[in-house]
């Protein structure tokens, strides 16, 4: 990797090379684990020392090997990751680590570990409620991929090396919550395009690595004079995904988004895992209740039996009324990925949660292709001239 | 369609084109702009304030602002009809419902999926059954039996249009059946967004009398239909356009254009539709 | 479902008949339960889960995901659609949920908890909670979740671990799903006591987990009966019959009875060497859901000489498993829904078949029942039920050499199937599992 570029120019250089700092590593003699959704804990990868990387898709990339496999009704953002991989664009990988956060997620695991030969490949099961039985469950599951990941690294995990892992990886959530603080100000000190870069950037170096960049990030930004443009409007962007700088642009031709609500923005790395005498039970916890994701079932009262729809929708989206005031959020575009069933299902919900503040709100549903830019570009500068 | 509206400070209309469409954009823009232009005697710099809409709208090298159909509609139809709330626009691409309050945008659905909710809908339609565009409206309305056409797929539609025809089914029965699934398809997304009156059609499918009446059936409902409903949104872009202009010259004392360069057109009558 | 015509060319059990009638009972009870002021409960498919709990209890429990199919047959869905779309729901979600969403935005809303008039088989009252489930796919319990938009019943979610075939047998994995089941279970116990004011009566809890047992133990062995040529019991009979074994439809002491008799009947038929069908040619298994509104669509295909001979695992009984040690009966019940899913673990992991816990089953049914096809029947909007079928189409002719026609629709939308289409297709696929016949003989098979 140059040194020659630092902080926001080397983000934005790892986003359009993603593999490159792994493919080093591997000849370095490193071994690289791959996942492909946020639920997967890389505190334990790290930890045995291996390089966690996100695989992602290619929105550029017709989609033609995952045919085989997955019909064409399906998640976009999956079929294209397992496009890729069937294409062999990760050919570096060691192994990867699926879990069932989304029935995407789960069958395309399933069509990955039959269509592939990596050394390692484990499957994570996750409850769908937060119960405490649910969450024992799930410690379960991360006990059972410890065994089979130690089995390969042909290391013990430790104690010791989760809880500095887990507090490498806290460090980096830390950072990027830091860095939204420079979204606050009007006009924001970095742009959401930029943020997609840096997040993708994070997810393709070892933690370490990321925290460094991150640091070298902060300070570049926080004494720039070349930040973006002030807009009237200041979005808060909702999805599953938003992990393509495309996508983010035609927001930000005519607004500034000032939190991006998503796995490519801040959804990973709005908490922290608590410390626990078990490590993995803190593990556990922190993905199963503090990743906002839809695929989780909520309630305001575990269990409860009487249903009023007002405190129900404070107890899922309450979080994001802070956000709203904090950062003067003036509109909400909820992004819907087609087939997504989950975000689908929240959406109506979400909306009536954001007409309830008084928010103007829009959902947009897209395909996840390149030729969805153009739709929606008129349905987002439509929603900017309702608004302005 | 490419289309202008030139309009005089009181927003009257005193110019417009309608032109074919493509993928030239510029090349379109340019023709259209300049036959506008002829009509009325003008020089480009005669104009104040240009903006385009549409979806070529990135591509009118010398508009001063771009704003979407949406908004454009919005005030074009207020402009006509004063007491509109919700206009939908059936255009050959796609459908558009608007909300509008005192002639803004304050909300809209369009249709997310494919051909089957637009125009287009009928084009192919009536390219299978051999019947010009233009005339499928008419043909509707001499239907006198009720024919559900049951494949929301428009590639679908036209086989099940050739067994209908060749079950003995009359062709203004189809035709008609046509109509109103279309209309059912807009009357959905219209569901979508809500029905206030008063309720504006508009774009192509409004200067088909059958599908005016389709979308009244479906919607049970009244509807206004602007005499130019191709030119409603040219319309709207002008008067934002004039709007634009003004507001600049009462902030700052001026409003300063783009550059004003019409290409040359370096083609004539080529069709492109 | 109800009030077809039989056809000749498919020779119906008739010991279908009486269970075939339970749905239609279950519908009726709910109506008679919630007029006499006592609770009715919306719940789903949850494979041998929370039934019996809600069993035990008396509690009457309706499905939208089969009012769903129903709405569709009797053509009331559109409106119900129409409207869940006006309320800001997209349209690609699963017909049976944007049904129901419509249907309770209309009786809620709209008629202030009165049950609409157009609805058919007295519709669904309202219910008192709605017992949601993981199993299956995220759709079915988000959309019960957005019921909360329309009434303030709570909903309770059933878990349903999902484990990968080779995870499956990490040591303790299986106790540690049990556990999960068995205190997940206790706690819906918990919950459904406080909704309806009354304690769980465990001896009827007790009876009632054995009686599912033992149904479905026997209805397993009707299906077992089918292996011989020909075949004596059609699919239609089989999604006729299969209601008081999944869902627990009727009387559970008279549906035992039911299916002893039709295990009789079947018996009889491989005895005198009876088909289904007066010429089997061929030997056909299908996956997923039916289309349940062109059922006679089967008897068009029955004339041709297609027999039906396995379905659908989605709606099959588990294998059966000796839980008669096992004397907790919640921990009975968790052992036994949990043997739907890893009845096959084993032999998937033999045969290295990764794709998932829908796609093995069909491997093992299409070598057991000797099938010379498969017709798969993709749904548009029903994801869960179509995702696995190219990875079967592919297993199954990779591993035996059978092929597979595959024939799109949907649930609820039934403008997207059509017949004649579909038998067009019938007479080059004939060709083609003729061909695919010699193929595996070539390779050793004896089929």
């Amino acid at each position: 990797m140059s040194d020659k570029k630092r902080g926001l120019s080397k983000a934005r250089e790892i986003y359009l090379n993603r593999s490159q700092r792994a493919r080093e590593l591997k000849a370095a003699g490193k071994r690289i684990m791959g996942y492909p959704c946020a639920y997967v804990p890389l505190e334990m990868i790290t930890a045995l020392d291996l390089v966690p990387y996100r695989t992602c898709g290619d929105m550029k990339e017709p989609v033609t090997e995952a045919d085989r496999a997955l019909p064409s009704s399906f998640c976009p953002i999956m079929r294209t990751c397992l496009d890729c991989a069937l294409k062999g664009k990760n050919d570096f990988l060691d192994g990867m680590v699926t879990i069932h956060s989304c029935d995407p997620q789960e069958k395309t695991a399933r069509v990955w570990e039959s269509y592939t030969d990596y050394p390692y490949f484990h499957f994570i099961d996750m409850p769908v409620t937060v119960r405490p039985e649910a969450l024992e469950y799930f410690e379960g599951q991360l006990n059972d991929f410890k065994k089979t990941l130690e089995a390969f690294s042909g290391k013990k995990l430790s104690t010791g090396t989760l809880e500095a892992a887990i507090e490498s990886h806290n460090r980096q959530r830390t950072l990027v919550r830091e860095l939204y603080e420079l979204t606050k100000p009007s006009p924001p000190l970095v742009s959401g395009t930029e943020i997609v870069q840096v997040v993708k950037a994070l997810m393709s170096l070892p933690v370490a690595e990321g925290n460094e960049l991150l640091a070298d990030i902060m300070s570049e930004v926080q004494s720039r004079t070349d930040g973006p443009e002030r807009k009237a409007a200041r979005l808060l962007t909702w999805g599953s995904t938003l992990d393509n700088t495309d996508i983010m642009q035609v927001f930000e031709a005519k607004a500034n988004v000032v939190m991006d609500e998503s796995c490519g923005g801040i959804r990973a790395y709005r908490a922290e895992v608590r410390r626990s005498p078990d490590p993995i039970e803190g593990l556990a916890d922190y993905y199963l209740n503090e990743i906002t994701c839809a695929r989780s079932f909520r309630q305001a009262i575990l269990g409860e039996t009487r249903k009023r729809y007002a405190r129900d929708l404070q107890s899922r989206f309450g979080y994001l009324k802070g956000i709203i005031k904090e950062w003067n959020i003036n509109g909400a575009i909820m992004l819907l990925v087609r087939y997504c069933d989950p975000f689908a299902f929240e959406m109506p919900s979400l909306k009536d949660y954001f007409d309830g503040l008084g928010i103007p709100n829009t959902y947009i549903e897209y395909d996840y292709t390149a030729g969805a830019l153009a739709p929606l570009r008129t349905r987002v500068e439509a929603f900017l001239e309702t608004i302005s | 369609m490419t289309k202008v509206a030139l309009i005089d400070k009181s927003s009257n209309l005193i110019s417009t084109v309608k032109g074919p469409t493509g993928p030239e954009h510029r090349q379109l823009a340019n023709e259209v702009m300049r036959q506008a232009l002829e009509k009325v005697s003008l020089q480009i710099d005669d104009i104040s304030c240009i903006v385009a809409t549409g979806y070529g709208r990135v591509n009118v090298p010398f508009a001063d602002r771009q704003i979407t159909e949406l908004s454009c509609h919005a005030r074009g139809v207020s402009s006509i009809f004063p007491n509109v709330r919700t206009a939908i626009d059936i255009g050959g691409q796609d459908a558009k419902c608007m909300k509008i309050d005192n002639g803004r945008l304050i909300s809209f659905v369009m249709n997310d999926k494919c051909a089957a909710g637009t125009g287009r809908f009928l084009e192919v339609t009536a390219a299978t059954l051999g019947v010009k565009l233009e005339d499928m409206g008419d043909i509707s309305l001499k239907a006198t039996k009720r024919i559900q056409i049951s494949n929301l797929c428009t590639i679908f539609a036209q086989q099940e249009v050739v067994a209908l025809l060749s079950r003995g089914e009359r062709l203004e029965d189809i035709v008609a059946g046509l109509h109103n699934a279309l209309a059912s398809r807009i009357a959905a997304l219209a569901q979508r967004l809500g029905i206030e009156p008063d309720l504006v059609l508009t774009g192509g499918g409004a200067k088909n009398t059958g599908m005016v009446r389709a979308v009244k059936e479906s919607l049970g409902r009244e509807l206004l239909v602007p005499e130019e409903p191709l030119l409603t949104g040219a319309l709207g872009a002008a008067i934002l356009a004039g709007e634009t202009y003004m507001k600049a010259v009462a902030a700052s004392g001026a409003f300063s254009a783009k550059p004003r360069r019409l290409e040359k057109a370096t083609f004539f009558g080529r069709e492109h539709r | 479902m109800a009030g077809e015509k039989e056809k000749r060319a498919i020779n119906r059990l008739e010991s279908m008949r009486p269970l075939r009638a339970k749905v239609n009972e279950t519908y009726l009870k709910s109506i008679e339960a919630m007029q006499a002021g006592k609770p009715a409960v919306w719940g789903m498919l949850n494979f041998y889960y929370g039934d019996p709990v809600l069993k035990a209890m008396d509690i009457e429990v309706v499905y939208p995901e089969n009012y769903g199919a129903i709405a569709a047959a009797t053509g009331v869905a559109q409106q119900y659609l129409d409207r869940a779309n006006a309320d800001g729901f997209p349209t690609h979600l699963c017909g049976y949920s944007l049904t129901t969403l419509g249907y309770a935005s209309r009786m809620m809303k709209e008629l202030k908890g009165q049950i609409p008039p157009e609805a058919p088989l007295g519709g669904m009252p309202k219910p008192l909670f709605l017992m949601s489930s993981a199993a299956i796919c995220d759709a079915r319990y988000k959309w019960f979740q957005s019921l909360g938009r329309y009434m303030d019943a709570p909903v309770w979610t059933l878990e349903a671990p999902t484990p990968g075939v080779k995870e499956f047998f990490i040591e303790g994995y299986y106790d540690r799903m049990v556990d999960l089941g068995v205190k997940h279970l206790s706690n819906f116990v918990t919950f459904v006591e406080d909704m309806v004011g009354r304690k769980m009566d465990w001896d009827k809890l007790d009876k009632t987990a054995n009686l599912m047992i033992e149904i479905n133990r026997v209805w397993h062995e009707v299906n077992e009966l089918r292996k011989v040529k020909p075949c004596p019991m059609h699919s239609r009979d089989f999604w006729s019959a299969m209601p008081a074994a999944l869902f627990l439809a009727g009387d559970l002491e008279d549906s035992l009875g039911l299916y002893q008799d039709m295990y009789k009947e079947v018996k009889g038929r491989v005895d005198s060497g009876t088909g289904a069908i007066p010429e089997e040619k061929y030997r056909l298994v299908f996956a997923e859901l039916p289309p349940w509104h062109s059922l006679s669509f089967f008897d068009k295909l029955a004339e041709r000489g297609w027999n039906f001979v396995i379905e659908s695992f989605g709606y099959r009984p588990p294998i059966p498993i000796d839980l008669s040690k096992v004397s907790d009966p919640l921990e009975r019940i968790t052992r036994f829904n949990l043997q739907f899913f890893a009845g096959y673990y084993e032999d998937a992991r033999k045969q290295n078949v990764l794709g998932g816990a829908f796609a093995y089953p069909y491997l093992k049914y299409a070598r057991e029942w000797k099938c010379d096809g498969a017709l798969l029947h993709p749904l548009i909007s029903c994801r869960s039920a179509s995702t696995h079928l190219p990875y079967v189409s592919n297993m199954l002719m990779e591993k035996l050499k059978v092929p597979s026609l595959s024939i799109e629709g949907d649930i609820v939308d039934l403008r997207l199937f059509n017949p004649q289409d579909a038998l067009a297709r019938a007479e080059p696929f004939e060709e083609t599992m003729e061909h695919y016949r010699k193929m595996r003989k070539q390779e050793g098979l004896d089929w």
